[in-house]
């Protein structure tokens, strides 16, 4: 079943038009990884779904329904999270904290408490801990952890491994992995072996467009196509 | 020419007199009296500028219309004292209607800022600062020529203060008593104790409920916190009411204030303090309003002492310390005592 899509998208900052007609489509279950260089729009079209930076053309059907016309936490209801890029981990509130914003009104916080600390117990000496503390990768789990809570069954995930040193990145992959399990999601990635590690398909962006697409098993970096739009 | 040299001449102080002032600061029952009397007035500043600090955490507005929420509290507060106390009242009574008339005018003024934000704050969020600025400044006017107008047609006064309201205060909040060696009037002890319960009541609401979870959030990342499913137009309709409760509620004790009163130029007067105490503490910094209006308070109960007590008379002079303060503090820290390089964090 078709979980997302995303009809001839047209997004903008100000008179920058950055998402020139996007189509895509994320079927329940799968791994969807976003790839292309730096400035192509792979994070504006996840702010495009989020309604975040809301698109000036097109349409964007969560279940079959347009949230075009959407909040941002209207969308977010109806199950789709977040792992932004940078983490964004609220620095001066407790990694308990952090989860807990994140818990929606008819969850039980205490059992989703304990579901995170199950699935990254390197976060649970620093339960109360400002997040600010942690380390770059502890910040990522948290981040993931947060978007994992809140019953999505989307999960929107952006540059995961930026920043993290590769052992770390081990771990985010683990994570990730795991996530999978109980959520479909799109990922970023600038790490093209990463992601199509990952990925059970992909769409290749340029200029703000869609220019290959397809299983991640039938690619690899060194395919010439792949190689034109991801060399700078 | 030769009248400002002779003015400048007789603005600087006898050194023998300077001497005895500073003897007199000294004495353990002097500075108790004013340590108390300071944090009577931090309580007042506290009271009213942990709204403004909230509202710019949250929301990144400078709430120019501030100063002007206090003094419709004044107002408000003092119609409802005067109407509650004029066949008059006992001591515990009196305390009763106050606490009465602030929780009323907290409740009104709470839906008062929260219609005014979302009808005429909230469509210009996307604007550049300087249309908010322009737009609660604006507010703040037309609120002071509103209440000047009601107040000459109702006879009250509306500057110098409305005397009627202000004589109200009971007599025992009048007197003065001995605290630890410190001659102190009563209502500086009221102001702290009600500055104390103010306090608790907004750090217990930003701790220990999932909406002040949300304000800290959201201070730190709106955008976020949007995008985990929290509606933050709503958190921003909900600080700005109780942002102008909390104003007004300081507003009505200030009615009572012997050093203030109910009065229009309250506004202005009222909105200067605030925004030092803020920029001081840090803005959006909770703690740091707290901090900073004890520090703002306690210098200003000093400098006023000593202005008036043989250095030099002069009472505006303790006003201009508290902004060389503010100015020290943007110099050495421009980011407030616990104000971090960006809004929010607290």
């Amino acid at each position: 079943m078709t979980l997302l899509e995303l009809e001839g998208v047209h997004t903008y900052y100000d008179e920058s038009h950055v998402l020139q007609g996007v189509d895509l489509a994320v079927e329940e279950g799968e791994i969807v990884a976003l790839v292309g260089r730096n400035g192509v729009g792979k994070t504006t079209t996840l702010r495009s779904i989020l309604q975040l930076t809301p698109p000036r053309e097109g349409v964007v059907r969560f279940r079959g329904e347009d949230v075009t016309s959407e909040h941002t936490h209207e969308v977010a209801d109806r199950g789709v999270g977040w792992v932004p890029e940078e983490r964004r981990t609220f620095g001066y509130l407790s990694v308990e904290e952090n989860v807990r914003v994140a818990v929606r009104s008819d969850q039980d916080f205490d059992a989703l408490r304990e579901y995170v600390f199950d699935l990254f117990p390197a976060l649970e000496r620093f339960r109360e801990k400002e997040a600010r503390n942690l380390s770059g990768g502890q910040q990522q789990m948290l981040a993931i952890a947060r978007g994992m809570v809140g019953d999505n069954d989307l999960l929107l995930v952006d540059e995961p491994s930026e920043g993290l040193a590769p052992m770390i990145v081990d771990q985010v992959v683990e994570a990730l992995r795991e996530a999978s399990a109980e959520t479909t999601m799109i990922l970023v990635e600038q790490n093209f072996p990463l992601a199509m590690d990952l990925a059970d398909r992909f769409y290749l962006l340029d200029h703000g467009t869609v220019v290959e697409s397809g299983p991640t098993a039938d690619v690899s970096a060194d395919d010439e196509r792949i190689r034109r739009y991801l060399s700078a | 020419m030769t009248g400002d040299v002779v003015a400048l001449t007789a603005a600087v102080p006898d050194v023998a007199l300077l001497a005895d002032a500073f003897g007199r600061f000294f004495q353990p029952s002097t500075f108790a009296r004013l340590v108390v009397e300071g944090l009577g007035k931090a309580a007042v500043y506290f009271i009213i500028a942990v709204g403004l600090t909230l509202v710019f955490g949250l929301m990144g507005v400078l709430n120019f219309a501030h100063g002007a929420f206090a003094m419709l509290g004044s107002y408000l507060g003092g119609v409802l004292v005067v109407v509650a106390l004029a066949g008059g009242a006992g001591p515990i009574a009196s305390i009763a209607f106050f606490v009465v008339a602030a929780a009323v005018v907290f409740a009104v003024m709470t839906v008062v800022g929260g219609a005014l934000e979302v009808t005429l704050v909230r469509p210009i969020y996307d604007r550049t600062p300087t249309y908010q600025i322009l737009m609660t400044f604006g507010i703040g006017l037309i609120l002071e020529e509103t209440t000047r107008i009601a107040a000459t047609l109702r006879g009250v006064q509306p500057e110098p203060p409305w005397l009627k309201a202000r004589g109200t205060l009971p007599g025992f909040l009048e007197t003065r008593y001995d605290v630890l060696g410190a001659n102190v009037r009563g209502f500086y002890v009221f102001e702290i104790v009600l500055g104390v319960l103010v306090a608790a009541a907004v750090w217990l609401f930003l701790t220990r409920t999932l909406y002040g979870l949300y304000i800290r959030a959201g201070s730190e990342d709106p955008e976020m916190v949007e995008a985990l499913g929290v509606d933050v137009r709503k958190a921003f309709t909900v600080v700005f009411g109780l942002g102008t409760g909390l104003a007004a509620v300081g507003g009505v004790l200030l009615m009572w204030d012997p050093l203030w009163g109910a009065s229009v130029l309250l506004n202005i007067e009222v909105l200067l303090y605030a925004f030092v105490v803020v920029i001081i503490g840090g803005l959006g910094s909770f703690k740091g309003t707290l901090v900073a209006a004890v520090v703002v308070g306690v210098a200003d109960s000093f400098t006023t002492w000593l202005f008036s007590t043989g250095i030099v008379t002069f009472s505006g002079l303790s006003e201009v310390t508290v902004f060389l303060l503010l100015v020290v503090v943007l110099i050495v820290r421009p980011q407030g005592l616990y104000g971090v390089e960006e809004v929010g964090g607290h």
